[in-house]
């Protein structure tokens, strides 16, 4: 079986009309033409109008729960969510960021998508390596099953070889490619301070210039900041205009916390975020 | 004009290092980018354009102006003085030659003159070289829309254009006609490379990239009437994630910042890019920020570009090279918004 996106693409345009014909909702997030077929953007359908220029094919890589904190709070928005996007949307309900009762998750059971920049398939590697939504009101198309069951830290095997002095090395030869552009900060959607720490000046933390000390800072504290919180929707790394392989750091926090605490982030609406919760039982392991 | 073999490059480069210092394109992780090159091997004309523009050999991501020590007496701060030797920057598609000349306006144009874009471009000779007439666009590039052609020698010193296995070198200024000259590991092109080097220069200008043309003045019109249009412009940046991606890979952005950084008691007083889609850039010591919307920022970065240029020195500070297009991580196309402006 393989994904039928003309399918999803009209039940998206469907329930989309259905959401703003009843004012049940007054922004629907999902996708909508680009410069060409190959390129689609993230689009906010408000009329009903609106709807025509929906699309879903296979490079719709663009998770929308990024934009979910910039609409003021109490909006009714509807959004069409891919896995690891609804894993981002049930974390920021967990922070707080948003509440349940103001969405409507139009969910998108998905594989095979494909890096518009590149046009290769995007798999377990970079993102969370899952078929179906974690959550969601209604599913646009069928649940996905039978296909092969991965775990998303598989592509971490080569890393954890690499002892503590190769992997600094490899951090800093990587780091030093970025140029600060912060295009992986604003593509994730758990990076929502405001302002962001890097930009602030009293006390300054990092500096402005990309250069060794100044891109560490930022970007080590940045991984740091989402442990625990990452859902792997891998839109950072496919940001990046350098390439710079930030999901090998998330997928190797995220892993550890699971390993401590037993929760993958985004997984539950109950949940608390791992680092947030305090629990008698918890694992002392970053103590010993 | 003079000739070489396409596999000779790297004699071609070694002979420029020897005469100062080598900016040339070489594959990267990413894609390519202009580098000062170590080994004349790197140099690598295989590509179709680089990720990063070229105006960092003369507009550095980092600049240092003054090197001081906390503990020492304020006046015993150093001035960076640039030493330069001469520079050739190698490979340079037409576009980013013209784009040059667009900064220049920003840089030593206006009056004031900036002493390090001054120096860097005096000792800089540029070698332009025509976009192959097989490949002359990707899908994202708009540069005929904007009167650049495909093989413009335009902004070059030295233009230089793929033929079969050759590379045809031609001098455009004097400066190029000089070095041209002195450079011995090429040898004199025949008539038909000559003729060849004409037509596909015609042909380039021929050439369409996607977008007809419109008059600059009638762009620069249009998107000062929308100005205040809010509607439009919120709908055409409900996208737009506000990274700086678009404007650090833009040959013609040029907004810096000056920061002082400081490591112990050893501080440099530097020149950093900086991006008008960023929060913080507006942001005013008073805590008053002017453009905390991404509409608006998205807004100003477009009516500069197309329309408070326009007004102000008679050009569009675009050259259409589809770098941010390409670049941005959701696919946000500039002149597609000009466009859709241009039906409003």
């Amino acid at each position: 079986m393989s994904i039928n996106f003309k399918q999803i693409e009209d039940k998206l345009k469907t329930e989309a009309k259905k959401l703003l014909e009843g004012g049940k909702v007054s922004i629907v997030l999902a996708y909508g033409k680009g410069y060409d077929e190959k390129h689609p953007m993230p689009y906010v359908a408000r009329k009903m109008s609106d709807v025509e220029n929906m699309v879903f094919n296979e490079f719709c890589t663009a998770n929308m729960a990024r934009y979910l904190v910039r609409y003021p709070r109490g909006t009714k928005i509807a959004i069409a969510v891919k896995p690891a996007d609804s894993r981002a949307v049930i974390q920021l309900i967990q922070e707080e960021k948003i509440k349940r009762e103001d969405l409507v998750i139009l969910g998108i059971p998905v594989y095979g998508m494909k890096n518009f920049k590149t046009g290769e398939t995007i798999d377990s590697k970079t993102t969370c390596g899952r078929y179906n939504p974690v959550i969601y009101d209604t599913l646009l198309g069928e649940e996905v099953h039978g296909q092969p069951v991965v775990s998303p830290y598989d592509v971490l095997a080569e890393y954890e070889k690499m002892d503590k002095d190769a992997r600094w090395a490899f951090w800093k030869k990587e780091l030093d490619r970025c140029i600060r552009c912060y295009a992986c900060r604003k593509a994730c959607p758990m990076c929502y301070c405001d302002p962001c720490f890097i930009d602030q000046n009293k006390p300054k933390w990092g500096e402005k210039s990309p250069e060794s000390h100044g891109n560490l800072m930022y970007h080590l504290t940045r991984f740091h900041h989402l442990a625990g919180r990452c859902v792997d929707c891998g839109e950072c790394s496919r940001a990046c205009p350098v390439d710079i392989p930030l999901y090998l750091f998330h997928k190797k926090v995220a892993k550890e916390c699971e390993e401590m605490f037993g929760q993958a982030a985004g997984m539950k609406i109950e949940d608390k975020p791992a680092l947030v919760n305090f629990r008698v039982d918890d694992s002392d392991k970053i103590l010993e | 004009m003079k000739k070489t073999n396409f596999q000779d490059i790297s004699d071609l480069a070694a002979q420029l290092m020897g005469k100062g210092t080598l900016v040339a394109p070489v594959k990267e992780v990413a894609g390519f980018n202009f580098r000062e090159i170590s080994d004349a091997k790197q140099v690598d004309l295989n590509f179709y354009n680089t990720l990063m523009s070229p105006k960092s050999a003369f507009f550095p991501h980092t600049e240092d102006f003054v090197r001081y020590d906390k503990n020492k007496f304020v006046l015993d701060a150093q001035c960076v003085e640039l030493n330069l030797k001469p520079v050739f920057l190698f490979g340079v598609r037409p576009c980013d030659a013209k784009s040059f000349e667009i900064m220049d306006i920003h840089f030593s144009g206006t009056g004031a003159v900036d002493p390090y874009w001054k120096k860097r471009r005096e000792a800089t000779t540029i070698f332009g070289y025509a976009f192959d007439p097989n490949t002359p666009a990707d899908g994202a590039d708009f540069y005929s829309t904007l009167n650049i052609g495909a093989a413009d020698p335009e902004g070059s010193d030295i233009f230089m254009m793929k033929k079969g296995d050759e590379l045809l070198l031609q001098a455009v200024t004097p400066k190029g006609e000089t070095l041209l000259s002195s450079l011995s590991s090429l040898v004199d092109a025949s008539k038909d490379d000559e003729k060849y080097f004409d037509d596909t220069i015609a042909a380039g200008h021929s050439f369409k990239t996607r977008f007809t043309c419109v008059d600059e003045k009638v762009i620069a019109k249009k998107l000062e009437d929308i100005f205040l249009k809010t509607e439009f412009w919120e709908k055409i940046s409900d996208a737009c994630l506000s990274c700086g991606a678009c404007t650090f890979v833009c040959p013609t952005c040029y907004c810096f910042d000056i920061c002082d950084e400081t490591l112990f008691s050893k501080g440099v007083r530097r020149r950093v890019w900086d991006a008008c889609m960023f929060t913080d850039f507006t942001l005013e010591a008073s805590g008053h920020n002017p453009r905390t919307k991404v509409y608006q920022r998205l807004r100003q970065k477009i009516c500069h570009k197309y329309s408070f240029h326009v007004r102000k020195y008679g050009v569009i500070s675009c050259v259409g090279c589809g770098r941010c297009t390409r670049n941005c991580p959701v696919n946000i196309d500039i002149f597609s918004i000009v466009d859709q402006a241009l039906k409003e």
